[in-house]
């Protein structure tokens, strides 16, 4: 079969969606959809189109137990991932920017809940409005990586970017790095300093701001 | 395919930055969003595989695929709720295949109104998937896509849909041959997405193209 074919495509995805696509067929659609980025697009519009009519579903809350068990499943997970982060400093010499990138994030990811949390903080529009855009912003226990990602993509001029800043309780802001308007970005020069108290979005010139401190408009915030 | 996340109902943006919380590994954002959307993903998830203990176990697949998931979540490309239904749907589909037991057998339509509903026979409570798909109609303003639909045709998709029966499954329930009710369902999802065209036209052209 041509799944290239726009017709065939979008009616298998109307069926994958719908449900009516069964047994091997399902599997085997499903195993074409990482390599198919039009397949994908198809069945993203079709639950876009289908999911709402689910909406008139009479609600039920699940019992407790079901809540433990998840609770309970994914504890477990980050029990094996204790000690990751004494492994990364080993891969950092080893692999590309973009192989650590994903290992910090698998760090923060998996931080065992009791040993070390994460801080997140979100980061809301500044000006207090309503605006849909904020960002998430996750700092790693030892303070070492900090991961941030925009909740929804924030549309930025050409010759703009996104600068984080740490803020202390008194004293200047310092730079953290320039991030990314539309993905994560993972961070990790040295150390989120310990007086931190908020942290600052600020729009800036590309390349960052030329004077050391917050030269454009602060566009998000949130304290620690 | 999904709207501008500008044009997001308060809990569309309440969940995904839930989502995004727990992509980073908030746990108390994942609580926050299993409060919020488990009551509606276990109605989802039960209305097609109606063991309660293997609907149950379904669920909590779904969340900790979600909570490993989180990451890769993108708000340019699904509503949150569309996203943690379409993870719940799936499973739930996939728990049936697995299923020993066949569904329970349900009685067949005793007489030939197009428009009768064969769940209404049933002493269930439960509304039928055609009371459903009128209520969702009648929700989203899309009673006049159904206009066009015979009964049957409507049936058939909303069976398929709602209760996650299969083509051969739905032949069976309304007394018809395969081929008839595969086209009838693939008929009524046509009107459907024809319906929606110009809204999902509109969709794209503020999305980020």
């Amino acid at each position: 079969m041509d799944y290239s074919r726009r017709e065939l495509a979008d009616r298998l995805a109307a069926e994958y969606a719908a449900g009516t696509l069964r047994g091997g067929a399902r599997r085997r659609f499903e195993s074409l959809l990482t390599a198919h980025p039009a397949l994908r697009s198809a069945v993203r519009a079709w639950q876009h189109r289908l999911m709402p009519l689910t909406g008139v579903l009479v609600l039920e809350a699940p019992p407790p137990a079901v809540w433990q068990r998840i609770q309970a499943r994914i504890g477990g997970d980050v029990a094996k991932a204790v000690g990751w982060w004494a492994r990364l400093s080993v891969w950092r010499g080893l692999t590309a920017a973009a192989t650590v990138a994903t290992l910090a994030l698998g760090v923060l990811l998996a931080l065992p809940e009791a040993a070390r949390p994460p801080v997140v903080v979100v980061l809301a529009a500044a000006d207090g409005s309503a605006s849909p855009s904020s960002f998430v912003a996750g700092i790693s226990a030892d303070g070492r990586a900090l991961v941030t990602r925009p909740v929804t993509p924030v549309a930025l001029q050409a010759d703009r970017a996104l600068e984080l800043w740490s803020l202390p309780a008194k004293g200047a802001p310092k730079s953290l790095g320039l991030i990314s308007a539309d993905a994560a970005t993972v961070l990790r020069k040295g150390k989120v300093p310990e007086d931190t108290a908020a942290l600052a979005v600020s729009l800036e010139p590309t390349g960052g701001s030329p004077t050391g401190a917050p030269t454009g408009p602060v566009l998000f915030v949130g304290k620690l | 395919m999904a709207t501008s996340p500008s044009d997001w109902s308060e809990k569309s943006r309440e969940l995904a930055a839930l989502l995004a919380r727990a992509g980073l590994g908030d746990r108390a954002a994942f609580a926050r969003l299993y409060d919020r959307t488990s009551p509606h993903l276990f109605a989802v998830v039960l209305r097609i595989n109606r063991d309660r203990a293997q609907a149950e176990d379904v669920l909590q697949e779904v969340y900790v695929n979600v909570w490993r998931a989180a990451q890769g979540f993108d708000a340019a490309q699904s509503q949150p709720l569309t996203w943690l239904t379409s993870i719940a749907r799936n499973r739930a589909i996939d728990s049936l295949r697995r299923k020993q037991a066949e569904p329970p057998v349900r009685p067949a339509a005793r007489n030939d109104d197009e428009e009768h509903d064969v769940y209404d026979d049933l002493a269930d409570t439960a509304p039928g998937p055609l009371a459903l798909l009128g209520r969702a109609s009648d929700a989203r303003a899309l009673s006049h896509c159904m206009e066009g639909l015979s009964g049957p045709q409507r049936q058939s998709v909303a069976l398929a849909f709602y209760d996650g029966l299969t083509h051969a499954e739905v032949a069976e329930q309304m007394r018809q041959p395969l081929g008839t009710v595969k086209s009838w369902v693939r008929r009524a999802l046509q009107a459907l997405k024809s319906c929606l065209e110009s809204a999902v036209v509109r969709d794209v052209s503020a999305g980020n193209s």
